[in-house]
């Protein structure tokens, strides 16, 4: 349970708001609560008058305070109801970006190469899975059983204190058990399969990706039919322990209920009870158990949070080793001498190494001067999307060192894989939101040849990539890419295979402009051959 | 060409099904498993009578003891019976929950069941189409997503049709006035349930939109951030999010404040039926009201109906908040109906004219042609023979149709027109042995690998098969041999290696036909001659091979040399 700690924490931040909240629910379940009470009360009370009345004895009745009170209850359990639902759901889209805001916070302030465990579209999926449930804390956790428990508190304690305490007991203790069989109990019950649920779906994800992937080798082998009855056979082991859990929440859910119903049943015994013995009028006698009654609607909102609670402190858990709460991390672009201190980018004896296999690079050294072109031509899979992750300061590194400039205000670095976000044009070339002439984006574009392009757009260079925006082709990405390195002011430029998806005329022609635009800065281009690379002053090879 | 421009007319239809289709096959499916919904329904109907039946006993006792002046002890037996009663309402609750997730289950293990045929009559390359990840994710979360429309949302709307009813009967039977009172909200239950639809509707729309949003802006944020960080603008990126995460909270408020309004209208008349029935009942009790029933009234039956006036609305209230089960549902299934209707080309593959399947020992094309756009056939009335035992190499430019005509030898792709036949049948009757130009590793062991294609295979047969390979130093210098771990990604393999893996399955398996697309590209010269030496020794064994080849290096195995080019055999 330590797990959900930090979340409540974030969540507990709102705290006037979850107070507004809970009031407004509590305002809710009460006007309910009220309403059945007051009016058996009243019916009860009319029975006796009328009975009195009849018989010919004199007996009065106020009918106008019960019955405004039935009048403002009904209407207070509507108005409260809607300003209730309107407030936690702003509440809750609020905690929904402040849960992603934090995550992604603690996502940035790891270096790259820690997070790469962290790749992938399985990660993705749970990722968005996990926050979810970060989400649902508030109103299906915390509220309810606040609610729950703040309510019954109340019901029981003015039972205490004006009925009988033996009456106020025996409620507690049937109330007590039903919280305890809706909560605590279910949670027990259903911990470990509700937490294992998403790992056994990440591990069937798998098996279906697999099978997907090796269809060709499969179906060719004939094996394509069993290999699908044993995909689905997984799936329905997974869905029949998905049903074990829903059976279980059902079945407390029942029990609840019924010691809920348990408790009214008490309370009227009792209540019966002291009215028979002239220390309790009948209409009070009846109002009490028809207020428990009522607390049904609120225990039966408990197991569904507490049957799934499993699953949650197991989302917690997985996004607390994600973003790694821990102290002895080292910032990114590490232990390099400080800025703006640098005549030369110099490589000794660097050793890099994926995963367990054999080094990469071994022993690798290099010097590249101040305001030298270096261009490093090499085979797919040599090395060179590692090396020049490491000189960009990004990779991991297994031995030798790097000295030169370091961070992203002295090295500028084109991935050789394409990254645009989905955000304006301007976003996209200014991603740190440096102010920038539009002038200046314009030349570039011309430059990378995209300015036609842009201008056609009807928001410019506003318009929204990606989804409900412009898709721009693998090249035009790439150009784009390109312009966003061309107009950082790094002192540094790394270009791993800056031309990928470019006709030839489109390379020449900025090949042309790059040496003017770059005019006394230090560029390091990687390519597969020396003719996807700009005019250079020296091309090494690799391996 | 009539066909393929048929083809791809229903393809362009069925991918976007429209929502009338999708409920159409909801409820289809909901017939199919019409037993286990209608158990659950009975469980509901139960949970419903004893409800009434427990509310009867509650006035009862209260009026026994406060009008009749019974003492408690005396009605200690309807104490112990209605605490039966309670015993009994919950024993249906939890049988409806029991019944209710059964139907899902099995509804859902039959759609699964459906995709995944539907995956083999697309065959593998249709499918490359789509990313696997995707393929798996419909497979898996989709089908999950409809889980709440069988489990609760059908069964819930199929007891508003019955509960209210019931104890609308009940309180006739009691105080037809108040009845009348409830009777005037019912024939408002069809609006109720539009209103509560149509808010709800919104509710989601909306909800899901944004938190689309919301959570593609975060995804997208997160696969930028290395980017993002090497232009240090992790900063700036959190500010945007929060900014637009803020626009996006106060454009869906507006909504949704109109949105809750027809589920507050529901909650009113609720409450103001209660109140009115109160009222009524009070007044009656008092003798203020001259005319009808209400002279009848005792606290029973005053009790009774007061006590069932909220049970009336409640399976109403429990619906709109299942509401948003019906909406991810439709959602789910729109989808999974694009994927399921996709026609298969597989299907549409020509039958073999009685005459032609006889017994023959070679692979046999006629005229055979396949376009995916009837302008430009990439495989163009292509006749060809190979001999059972003869090694066939394909030679041409990229694009030109070598890998297409492998596709058709393997059965992946039928052809629009003309016929294939391998040793007498159909493409992919008898197993075969395929060599993509990514060799497909499972995650698992070197056995595990070999094993996919022969699963009784025995360690013997295994090594022998990777000894054929050519694979057997690098297997016995691992720790645990043929037990040790190939990872995914061809991490610790090297691509030469991967390749002769694939290979040590076709020993294993011990194909007649071998299908091999580029089985050299990108291997050094080393690598080349080993998986050259692999495949003499293959064909020396009997086996039929054909292969495409960008590689002079192979030649030397063909017996029979080919030429694709722009979908037409060129003799070489």
């Amino acid at each position: 349970m330590a797990e959900l700690k930090p979340w409540l924490q974030l969540i507990l931040k709102q705290r006037r708001r979850l107070f507004v909240g809970a009031l407004l629910l509590l305002l809710t379940l009460l006007s309910g609560l009220g309403l059945l009470a007051l009016s058996g009360w009243f019916i009860t009370a009319t029975a006796v008058t009328g009975l009195l009345w009849a018989s010919g004895v004199f007996a009065s009745l106020n009918i106008y305070v019960p019955g405004g009170g039935i009048r403002l209850f009904a209407v207070a359990r509507t108005v409260s109801r809607y300003l209730e639902r309107v407030y936690n759901h702003d509440t809750v889209l609020r905690l929904l970006s402040a849960v992603r805001i934090r995550m992604f916070r603690e996502l940035a302030a790891i270096s790259q190469t820690q997070r790469t465990r962290l790749q992938g579209s399985d990660w993705m999926i749970r990722l968005t899975g996990d926050l979810d449930a970060m989400d649902a804390l508030y109103l299906r956790l915390i509220a309810p059983s606040g609610l729950a428990l703040s309510i019954s508190a109340l019901l029981v304690l003015v039972a205490y204190v004006w009925l009988s305490p033996t009456l106020a007991l025996s409620v507690a203790g049937a109330l007590a058990l039903a919280f305890l069989v809706a909560t605590v109990l279910l949670h027990w019950r259903n911990r470990q399969q509700a937490a294992e649920r998403t790992v056994q779906l990440g591990w069937h994800r798998n098996r279906a990706i697999q099978y997907l992937e090796g269809q060709a080798e499969v179906t060719a082998a004939g094996l394509s039919g069993q290999l699908a009855e044993t995909l689905c056979t997984g799936a329905e082991t997974l869905s029949h322990t998905q049903w074990q859990v829903d059976q279980r929440i059902g079945w407390h859910q029942a029990l609840a209920t019924f010691l809920v119903h348990l408790g009214a049943l008490l309370a009227l015994w009792f209540g019966l009870q002291l009215h028979a013995g002239d220390t309790l009028s009948g209409p009070v006698a009846v109002a009490l158990p028809l207020a428990i009654l009522g607390l049904v609607e609120v225990y039966t909102l408990l197991p569904d949070a507490f049957g799934q609670l499993g699953a949650t402190v197991a989302s917690a858990g997985r996004l607390n080793r994600d973003c790694a709460f821990q102290t002895d991390r080292p910032p990114a672009g590490q232990g390099r001498p400080a800025a703006g201190q640098w005549e030369k980018v110099s490589i000794s004896n660097l050793v890099i190494r994926t995963g367990t296999g054999p080094a990469i690079l071994d022993g690798f050294s290099l010097e590249v001067p101040l305001g030298q072109w270096l261009g490093i031509v090499g085979q797919s899979g040599g090395g060179k999307s590692s090396l020049a992750d490491a000189v960009a300061g990004v990779g991991e590194v297994s031995g030798g060192h790097i000295r030169g400039p370091s961070g992203a205000s002295e090295i500028a670095y084109l991935t050789q894989r394409t990254v645009l976000l989905h955000d304006s044009v301007r976003n996209n070339l200014v991603p740190d939101g440096r102010p920038m002439a539009d002038d200046r984006l314009w030349r570039v574009l011309a430059m990378v040849g995209l300015a036609d392009r842009i201008a056609r757009m009807p928001a410019q260079l506003d318009a929204w990539l990606g989804p409900y925006g412009t898709t721009l082709s693998g090249g035009e990405g790439r150009r784009l890419a390109l312009a966003r390195v061309l107009l950082s002011e790094a002192s540094l430029i790394v270009l791993d295979e800056p031309f990928t998806g470019l006709d030839k005329a489109t390379q020449a022609s900025i090949c042309q402009q790059l040496p003017g635009w770059l005019e006394s800065r230090t560029v390091i281009a990687l390519a597969h051959s020396p003719s996807a690379l700009p005019p250079m002053d020296r091309i090494i090879h690799l391996g | 060409m009539e066909s393929t421009l048929a083809g791809t007319r229903t393809r362009a239809k069925a991918t976007a099904p429209e929502p009338s289709q999708a409920r159409g096959w909801l409820t289809a499916l909901a017939r199919d498993h019409r037993r286990e919904i209608a158990l659950t329904v009975a469980a509901g109907s139960a949970v419903g009578v004893f409800t009434v039946l427990l509310m009867a006993m509650l006035a009862w006792i209260i009026h026994q003891a406060i009008i009749t002046q019974v003492t408690t002890e005396a009605l200690l037996p309807w104490f112990a019976a209605t605490a039966l009663v309670m015993a009994l309402r919950a024993l249906a609750q939890g049988l409806q929950a029991r019944t209710t997730a059964l139907a899902s289950h099995r509804i859902r293990a039959r759609v699964r069941q459906q995709l995944t045929e539907s995956w083999r009559r697309a065959g593998p390359v249709s499918l490359k189409a789509h990313s696997a990840a995707t393929l798996a994710s419909e497979w898996l979360d989709q089908v999950e997503a409809l889980h709440g429309y069988f489990a609760r949302f059908l069964p819930q709307m199929m007891l508003c049709g019955l509960v209210p009813i019931l104890i609308l009967l009940v309180v006739l039977s009691q105080d037809w006035l108040a009845a009348v009172f409830l009777l005037l909200s019912a024939p408002l239950i069809p609006l109720f349930m539009a209103l509560v639809g149509m808010g709800a509707e919104r509710v989601n729309q909306q909800h899901f939109e944004v938190l689309g949003r919301l959570s593609g802006q975060f995804l997208d944020k997160v696969r930028a951030l290395s980017t993002l960080q090497l232009f240090g603008a992790t900063e700036q990126a959190a500010a945007s999010l929060q900014s637009r995460s803020d626009t996006f909270r106060s454009v869906t408020m507006k909504t949704l404040k109109v949105a809750f309004l027809s589920s507050a209208v529901l909650e009113f008349f609720a409450s103001v039926a209660i109140a009115v029935v109160a009222m009524y009942i009070g007044f009656g009790l008092l003798g203020y009201i001259a005319f009808g029933p209400a002279e009848e009234l005792t606290l029973f039956s005053g009790l009774f109906v007061l006590l069932l006036a909220p049970e009336f609305f409640q399976p109403l209230r429990q619906l709109a908040q299942n509401y948003h089960d019906r909406a991810a549902a439709l959602g789910a299934a729109t989808l999974l109906l694009g994927r399921l209707d996709n026609p298969a080309p597989g299907v549409e593959a020509p039958a073999i004219s009685a005459n032609s399947r006889t017994a023959s020992n070679d692979i046999r094309l006629n005229r055979v042609t396949v376009c995916y756009d009837p302008q430009k056939p990439v495989l163009d009335r292509v006749n060809l023979t190979i001999k059972q035992g003869q090694c066939l190499v394909l030679q041409g430019p990229s694009g030109g149709g070598k890998s297409t005509l492998l596709n058709v030898l393997a059965g992946f792709v039928p052809p629009n027109e003309g016929t294939v036949t391998v040793f007498g049948q159909v493409p992919g009757h008898q197993p075969f042995g395929w060599l993509g130009q990514s060799p497909y590793l499972l995650q698992g062991s070197w056995a595990d690998n070999l094993r996919l294609v022969r699963p009784n295979a025995t360690e013997q047969d295994i090594h022998q098969a990777l000894a054929l390979a050519g694979l057997t130093s690098q297997v016995s210098a691992r720790k645990s041999g043929i037990h040790s771990h190939v990872s995914e990604l061809g991490q610790g393999l090297s691509g030469g290696q991967a390749r002769r893996l694939s290979l040590a399955r076709v020993f294993l398996a011990d194909y007649g036909l071998v299908l091999l697309d580029e089985p050299t590209a990108g291997l050094d010269p080393a690598s080349q001659q080993d998986i050259r030496a692999a495949l003499a020794r293959l064909k020396a064994a009997g086996k039929t091979l054909v292969l495409a080849s960008h590689h002079d290096s192979l030649l030397a195995l063909a017996d029979q040399v080919v030429r694709v080019d722009n979908g037409k055999i060129v003799d070489g």
